[in-house]
């Protein structure tokens, strides 16, 4: 039974406040709901001991601002000093790093403690976390079903209750999809808001890191810890961070609103469609103009993210050769013979296929008829989605074309992984921020999503739609708590 | 669809500096054609701009303050290397007689 973790973070920090309750007690809770949900696989590395050592460290001191003594859980692609972080990969499978990522360093000063490292597909290469070298985490809501991917074991975590909060990345979608199929609040933010500094590579145009929580504020008020100008990543922005909750409970009428109308053409099931009619109809309802909008090149969105993305993973994960860091080979030879045994032995199956895919287009005559070409229509692209903005205030779709599926089902096809996120995948392109929303069940019981996506760092405008629509909805999303 | 030809598939695979066995290249003449089919469909794509988007990132790039950071120590840029002899990295003969 959870006495603590059924806790909105504010009721956690007014008993922390009043004594009730200390760190120690809250990881107590924690480690207990992990072990008793250790079939969910949602963790490839615990870090017990470290993380009572900062509990312990923390009830030396005041408790101090809202996130002081609160627990998360980090996805295994974001480097922590001193604990494991594997990728999911066995080719990282004993790496330890040697420095925090930036948002890790940002965690810490805000006094979170990290309880662990969360399994996901391998390099972020998937849609439904299977990739895992660990073997796949499990949907909550329904334990032979997939948690979605590439961030499973983040949104599987949260939604079982058994962390607050967690740490996710999305380069096509891999924050909004599983936090749609796993009933969770998921934030994509715009390109440049959070630094990359840490996050292990993948198609380093499109990776942004993002918080998945249980509602709309605690994502908002995370989001506004982990943004900011690092400059150890040149590509994050000097904009000023805004406190993302400003703008939540504020009145919502008169918004203007636009829907892609491919991403609710025939590729959306119906028991989606309704979840999502219901949403435009409540904010019809309330005043607010909703109507459809074509934005450019997203039927090819998907042929268009594959070049981009399998290009850059490519050259990304060209360093893991075996000589410097991570799995090598035991097979004796020449240098060539180490990077090639050490690549095949080390990679899992879609990691090769992608970098084989990629390594291809961008080889010789190939790099211009395809990446460049990928490139211009992307400009083309964002072109369309900053035209939509001059008209309308957000734009909101279903964020998944089905809900949850069986695990193994589909896994002999390539190109499936690519199509669970076909209406994702835009907002990475564009660099767009987009938040899933938990938006409604189907019969199987099985939760729903729908995005926001916002001009480029407009996200307080995203959670305040996200937060207005949340209350009118008032869902249930406990069914994700598993065993109790 | 065409499958790739064995020698296609190995060509790409070294490409990516990844070493098959004869099954896999069987596998991959399947599933990397799939691939290939469907970034194809940019082809059909006509009537773009010429203007590149690289990443979608609007500032201008700044010069950092040229002055000495903490920096790793050669220990922790060495420990996690697979094989080390003393202060270096450890790989197989490059250069022969």
């Amino acid at each position: 039974m959870s006495k603590y973790l059924d806790l909105s973070i504010d009721e956690i920090h007014q008993l922390y406040q009043e004594k009730k309750l200390t760190p120690t007690m809250l990881l107590d809770e924690v480690y207990a709901r992990i072990d008793e949900n250790m079939d969910l696989n949602c963790f490839i590395t615990l870090c017990k001991e470290e993380a009572y050592q900062t509990a312990k460290e923390l009830e030396q001191e005041e408790v101090d601002g809202p996130f002081w003594g609160i627990p998360i859980a980090i996805k295994d692609n974001i480097i922590t000093k001193d604990i494991r972080t594997t990728c999911a990969s066995k080719i990282l499978e004993n790496f330890i790093p040697i420095y925090d990522a930036t948002v890790i360093e940002k965690i810490k000063s805000s006094k979170m403690i990290i309880v662990g490292k969360t399994n996901m597909d391998e390099f972020a290469m998937g849609s439904t976390s299977e990739t895992s070298y660990f073997g796949a985490p499990k949907n909550p809501w329904n334990k032979a079903y997939i948690t979605g991917g590439s961030s499973g074991g983040s949104a599987s975590s949260v939604a079982a209750r058994m962390v607050p909060l967690s740490l996710g990345s999305d380069t096509g979608g891999s924050i909004r999809q599983p936090a749609s199929y796993t009933g969770l609040v998921g934030m994509k933010p715009t390109y440049g808001r959070v630094s990359r500094y840490g996050l292990v590579a993948f198609a380093s145009s499109l990776d942004q890191i993002g918080p998945m929580t249980r509602n709309v504020y605690e994502n908002a008020l995370l989001l506004s810890v982990i943004s900011g100008r690092d400059d150890r990543d040149l590509t994050s922005s000097s904009k000023k961070v805004e406190d993302y909750t400003k703008l939540i409970g504020s009145d919502i009428h008169d918004l203007k609103i636009g829907i892609p109308s491919y991403l609710v053409s025939d590729i959306v099931s119906q028991e989606v469609k309704d979840v999502f009619e219901n949403v435009v109809t409540l904010l019809k309802k309330n005043g607010n103009t909703v109507e459809l909008v074509d934005i450019d090149y997203l039927k090819q969105a998907v042929p268009l993210y594959q070049i981009i993305a399998m290009g850059e993973a490519s050259s990304n994960l060209a360093r893991f050769d075996g000589v410097r860091y991570g799995y090598r080979t035991k097979q004796e030879g020449s240098v060539d013979d180490l990077y090639e045994l050490t690549r095949s032995e080390g990679f899992g199956d879609e990691v090769k296929r992608r970098i084989m895919v990629g390594s291809s287009l961008l080889s010789s005559s190939k790099a211009k008829l395809y990446y460049n070409k990928a490139l211009s229509i992307r400009d083309d692209m964002e072109a369309s989605f900053l035209k939509a903005f001059e008209t309308y205030d957000l734009l909101i779709a279903p964020t998944t074309t089905t809900a949850s599926y069986p695990l193994g089902q589909n896994q002999e096809d390539p190109l499936k992984s690519f199509m669970d996120d076909v209406l994702v995948i835009p907002a990475n392109m564009a660099g767009l921020p987009a938040l899933n929303l938990p938006a409604g069940l189907n019969q199987d019981h099985l939760p729903i999503g729908i995005q926001i996506i916002g001009a480029p760092f407009e996200e307080a405008k995203i959670y305040q739609l996200a937060s207005y629509l949340e209350k009118e909805l008032a869902l249930d999303l406990e069914g994700g708590k598993c065993s109790d | 669809m065409e499958k790739l030809s064995q020698e296609e598939v190995k060509h790409i695979a070294h490409l990516a500096r990844i070493r098959l066995t004869d099954d896999e290249v069987e596998k991959y003449r399947v599933s990397l054609a799939k691939l290939f089919e469907s970034v194809d469909e940019i082809h059909e794509i006509k009537g773009y701009n010429d203007e590149i988007l690289i990443a979608p990132w609007k500032e201008d790039t700044t010069l950092r303050e040229d002055h000495v950071e903490e920096m790793l120590s050669q220990e922790e840029v060495l420990q996690n290397a697979p094989a080390k002899n003393g202060k270096f990295v450890e790989v197989p003969v490059m250069l022969s007689e």
